[in-house]
């Protein structure tokens, strides 16, 4: 013991921290892996949830969005030691005389900003999103979204100026500069390197089982830091908007409500009240909530499919459906249906949840469900269909 | 230095290839304009300037505040702990640091929202203290075997595997090993 402690302090004092070229390397291969699948699924989300005129988001498989974004967060959260591990091995190189030996690896020293500050600002504020806090005026999705952009394209740049060297690093794997030189450093030692890897892939492991609760039920019990505990929530369902939040307490329980259908393609204008909508043939779909930050939750819905209702109107050709809802305000007050989706047999206007009527924090009188959809589009409390 | 080791491995992490960046720079200068372009486009939403200086400002407290605060750390818990314990109480630190981290805004509850009871339901705080309180354990029970198992190596047979080379020595060993 007193053995032990005499010989960590000299190891201590004689000690010089350099970077650990093969721990940097086989940190960056793994971070490569986990901010390329976040990247992927990130953009797949943006196009989900913000589709531009090209694209349309399959409805089928219906719970992908779930697996895709659930993976978006898990990857993004398992990064955040992975990350830190590798700042911390590199940190020794920050400040170097000269700052850059020629211009180009000046260009390639100022590219590492956008990507250590942009990597960084990724997990913070992602992170920051699940716990559902907004410290900044910016639009998170938005933000979030363009600054993924601005650190993958630097990362790429990185990975070009150092794939070599961390090839060469890997490959030399198991062989010490201080088998070489004979003095042994705390950087060259293969086996403190190996429990320095361990012990960050360990933290990223724990901080996975304490956080993804919300997309694997089975996690729930040891998550705790997830956003939402399965099975809690009005009707054993979590809400993301309550009724209150969204202003539409009174226009939801008015009993004059009418759901609209109308449009430059509905030949019938239709004005249904919640008992002529229950009078129509009714369908059931098991289909997830799944939000963007990470959770979701599936259940059963009941209500009338959009494309009955469409058929009931005497629409023959269309486009797109908007869905609009009571809220008054709010960006995602309305949501938009592709023909395809808007045809889907299990596309509803649900009024049932679980063989209840909705809660109003669920959308009562009639929400919108439809397989593979980002949370925010399945449009509660819906007043009105649009169809052009 | 031999002609199958052309760098120290000290050295290798700052050889940059000339050539790999150059394509690197092709590839991903268009996805850092597009990245840009897009938020100045996109202005409304993302407030350029405050969106900058978060950017840059996670570097600079990353590479001022974090990572000097966790050399500290560091030092200070490696002149406590018995050398064969370091690296698992290096592991240890590091999974609660981060957990503490990552906790810190579900603790203090900026976003709960009392009108909905189902959004941040848990007990943030005790989920965080029974995690550390759990890490720690574990920690030093590992910490704790390594001390009373691990023979310290000898400076004579830590001499001995360094002149038989990497592979031989114990410590050069271990389960698995780096080589992919």
């Amino acid at each position: 013991m007193i053995r032990s402690a005499t010989l960590a302090r000299t190891a201590v004092k004689h000690r010089r921290r350099e970077p650990d070229t093969r721990a940097a390397a086989w940190l960056g291969v793994a971070l490569g892996i986990s901010f390329g699948l976040c990247f992927a699924t990130g953009v797949w989300s943006h196009l989900a949830q913000d589709p531009p005129p090209w694209f349309t988001s399959p409805s089928r498989p219906a719970g992908l969005y779930r697996i895709t974004q659930g993976l978006h967060v898990t990857s993004g959260t398992a990064a955040i030691p992975l990350l830190l591990a590798k700042l911390w091995t590199v940190h020794p190189r920050l400040v170097e005389w000269p700052p850059a030996r020629s211009a180009l690896h000046a260009v390639e020293r100022l590219a590492l900003l956008p990507l250590v500050g942009g990597a960084l600002f990724l997990v913070v504020s992602g992170t920051a999103n699940v716990a559902a806090w907004y410290p900044w005026r910016f639009f998170f999705p938005r933000a979030h979204f363009w600054a993924a952009w601005i650190t993958v394209g630097a990362l790429v740049v990185h990975i070009g100026a150092k794939a070599s060297a961390t090839r060469s690093a890997l490959r030399r794997a198991g062989r010490s500069a201080a088998d070489d030189t004979g003095t042994p450093r705390g950087a060259d030692d293969p086996s403190d390197r190996r429990a320095f890897l361990t012990g960050a892939a360990v933290a990223s492991a724990a901080l996975v089982v304490a956080t993804a609760g919300g997309t694997v039920p089975a996690l729930s019990p040891m998550s705790v830091l997830a956003q939402r505990r399965p099975g809690q929530g009005p009707q054993g369902v979590p809400v993301n908007k309550t009724a209150e939040g969204a202003r539409v307490v009174g226009a939801a329980t008015d009993p004059a409500y009418r759901l609209v259908v109308e449009g430059a393609a509905v030949p019938e204008r239709l004005a249904l009240s919640l008992v002529d909508l229950r009078a129509l043939p009714l369908h059931e779909a098991t289909l997830p909530i799944a939000c963007v930050e990470g959770w979701s939750a599936s259940a059963r819905w009941r209500g009338v499919r959009v494309r009955d209702l469409l058929d009931l109107a005497g629409v023959a050709r269309l486009d797109h459906v908007l869905v609009e809802s009571l809220q008054p305000t709010g960006r995602y007050r309305t949501s938009e249906l592709a023909a395809r989706q808007a045809r889907d047999r299990d596309t509803l206007l649900a009024l049932d949840l679980d063989g209840e009527p909705l809660a109003l924090d669920h959308g009562f009188p009639a929400r919108l469900i439809g397989p593979n959809r980002p949370g925010v589009l399945q449009t509660k409390w819906v007043a009105r269909l649009v169809v052009g | 230095m031999t002609a199958a080791d052309p760098m120290p491995a000290a050295a290798a992490g700052g050889t940059s290839s000339r050539r790999g960046l150059i394509v690197g720079l092709v590839l991903g200068t268009p996805g850092i304009a597009y990245g840009a372009r897009g938020a100045l486009v996109d202005a409304a939403d993302t407030h350029p300037a405050e969106l900058a200086r978060w950017i840059v400002g996670a570097a600079v407290v990353n590479d001022l505040v974090l990572l000097p605060l966790a050399g500290a750390a560091a030092w200070a818990l490696r002149r406590m702990i018995p050398a064969p314990a370091w690296p698992t109480v290096r592991a240890g630190a590091l999974t609660i640091a981060v957990l503490t981290l990552v906790a810190w805004p579900f603790v203090r509850g900026y976003g709960r929202d009392p009108a909905n009871p189902s959004l941040l339901p848990r007990d943030y705080a005790t989920g965080l203290a029974v995690a550390v309180a759990v890490v720690a354990a574990v920690t030093a029970a590992v910490a704790a075997r390594r001390v009373l198992t691990v023979t310290w190596p000898s400076d004579a047979s830590r001499s001995l595997a360094r002149r038989r080379g990497p592979g031989h020595g114990r410590r050069a060993r271990g389960r698995g090993g780096l080589r992919p």
